[in-house]
């Protein structure tokens, strides 16, 4: 709607209930503050024909009001610009925990105390990078707030962070906003509980000490990927606007969204690590961000071969949808743990190899792929898949097809402790992949 | 008692730099071209059209165009050529 105001015509969009802040926050950072909408009280996607027609009949009034009129009132923006803020306490822990409760209340953090972004903790972490402290990163999304590298360190301060993670952070920063179609936007802002994962390769991972073992968890041993990975997300928050409620608009939510930064098992793969697939050198740092949409432990009991080990994953990989419109990029992203690598290295499959095998084995029930959305309606069946109409229910769960559109839709990245559980994740779009040596 | 200062977490938007108003609206849809541009989300189809016949029953002359997308957001080729054919555009985010 905000492209075709900005080509000179007047639109307006019908928002379903729970989205008027989500209608209210895109019109601000898509530079059309004031653009008009009329509310309805449900989701469409959902209801019955008749109550779609019910809800949409209630507000034709609004409708033809905001069609021919223009308010003249500007919507008011409640976005505080503040340079700084003081709080006053009896003492420094009283102060610092009065700035957590205004901050939580302003949903500037994520739940968990928030260390104080002082002038001093700033000035520190800016020595952890040659960029001067007006350096525009990139626009982030999905609000596109001005990444500068001093506002990455005011948000790795309150996470913790060290001198040291800040090439990280502000390389994962970057590469968010390379990420598809505008940043991922579209995913971020999704109902779906989209969520980006970052990995580490090269020698920075070691120098800071991030866990390539059982790294995707709490406690002491993954202080760095805990803290690294909150520093991105409490970035995603106030440079990207990712607002629960208002462009993070989760139906249920993750725990993934406490995002994680881990670095791959180099030392225990049997392959080159991801990044030089990617272009680099394997003694240059990168990170690489993936988005994902679920998790699924993939449990091998016993299994040796190569084969045998790749078809339990190929198994788990049916796990996730997959859309039959056009251009769907659906991927799943494999944390393989060496206890798998290294067996189906050892027998003679390179990681190419084993993605093929993976994708040769990754069929499932298009009937029962396909069921969580009906396929009549003329827009969500792709041209190429219209021939599915014509089939009976029965013959659709008996066709079996890849799950995915080929190998390459596939990314194995080795990384956890001895045994042979591997993670796989529903994901897409396709990872990006940043070199962390240019912002040290 | 003691003063704590910090800096502000929140980065300014690229869209408050570069924000642009709404156009004026029609006075009324009579003898013009209303476009109902569907993303494909289920259910939105339905809406859509309903409001379509409400508005041709308020309005003497009222045209409308139904426009068919495959996703969210819908394709630029189309949001062109609803913008280039029709004198306002409704749509229904529906998700």
């Amino acid at each position: 709607m905000i492209e075709i105001e900005k080509m000179g015509k007047p639109a307006v969009p019908i928002v379903s209930g729970r989205f008027e802040e989500d209608a209210i926050a895109s019109a601000r950072a898509f530079a059309m503050p004031d653009l008009q909408f009329v509310i309805v009280p449900r989701i469409y996607r959902n209801l019955a024909h008749d109550e779609c027609i019910r809800q949409t009949e209630a507000v034709i009034d609004d409708l033809v009001h905001v069609l021919t009129n223009r308010d003249d009132h500007k919507r008011l923006s409640t976005i505080e610009t503040a340079d700084r803020h003081r709080f006053e306490g009896a003492d420094r822990y009283d102060a610092v925990l009065q700035m957590n409760e205004d901050f939580i209340m302003r949903d500037w953090g994520d739940g968990f105390p928030l260390s104080p972004a002082t002038g001093q903790a700033v000035h520190e972490l800016m020595q952890g990078t040659s960029l001067a402290p007006d350096h525009l990163v990139c626009d982030m999304p999905p609000g596109f707030g001005l990444a500068t590298v001093e506002k990455i360190a005011i948000n790795a301060a309150m996470a913790g962070a060290k001198p040291a993670h800040m090439p990280v952070i502000i390389a994962a920063v970057q590469a968010l906003s390379q990420l598809g179609s505008h940043g991922g936007k579209s995913l971020l802002m999704s109902t779906s509980c989209h969520a980006p994962m970052l990995v580490v390769n090269g020698p920075i991972a070691q120098d800071l000490g991030l866990n390539p073992g059982s790294g995707l968890g709490p406690g002491r041993d993954n202080r760095v990927n805990i803290t690294i990975g909150r520093a991105f997300s409490l970035c995603l928050r106030n440079l990207g606007y990712w607002y629960p409620g208002q462009m993070d608009m989760d139906t249920i939510g993750t725990t993934r969204k406490f995002v994680h930064c881990l670095a791959e098992n180099e030392a225990m793969s049997p392959w080159e690590p991801y990044h030089v697939d990617k272009g680099f050198r394997r003694d240059e740092s990168a990170i690489s961000i993936f988005v994902t949409d679920g998790e699924l432990d993939v449990q091998d009991q016993g299994n040796t071969t190569a084969e045998g080990l790749l078809k339990t994953i190929a198994y788990g990989c049916t796990f996730g949808t997959r859309s039959l419109g056009e251009g769907h990029r659906a991927e799943r992203l494999i944390f393989m743990p060496p206890d798998v690598a290294r067996p189906v290295g050892a027998q003679g499959f390179s990681k190419r190899g084993a993605k093929e095998f993976i994708h040769l084995h990754a069929n499932a029930s298009l009937g029962k792929m396909i069921q969580y959305m009906p396929l009549e309606g003329e827009a969500r069946v792709a041209a190429n898949w219209k021939w599915l109409e014509t089939l009976s229910e029965q013959e659709r769960l008996d066709m079996t097809v890849p799950v995915l559109e080929h190998a390459e839709r596939y990314d194995i990245v080795v990384i956890g402790a001895d045994r042979a559980k591997t993670l796989v994740m529903p994901s897409g779009p396709s990872s990006v992949t940043v070199g962390i040596d240019a912002y040290r | 008692m003691y003063t704590l200062e910090v800096f502000n977490p929140v980065a300014q938007q690229r869209g408050t730099l570069t924000a642009m108003p709404i156009n004026p609206r029609p006075s009324s849809l009579s003898n013009k071209t209303l476009g109902l541009l569907w993303s494909g989300t289920h259910g939105g189809d339905v809406a859509l059209k309903r409001a379509g016949d409400l508005l041709q029953e308020r309005f003497a002359n009222l045209r409308v165009h139904f426009y068919a997308g495959s996703g969210y957001p819908a394709a630029p080729p189309m949001v062109t050529q609803a913008a280039e054919e029709c004198d306002v555009v409704i749509g229904a985010t529906a998700d």
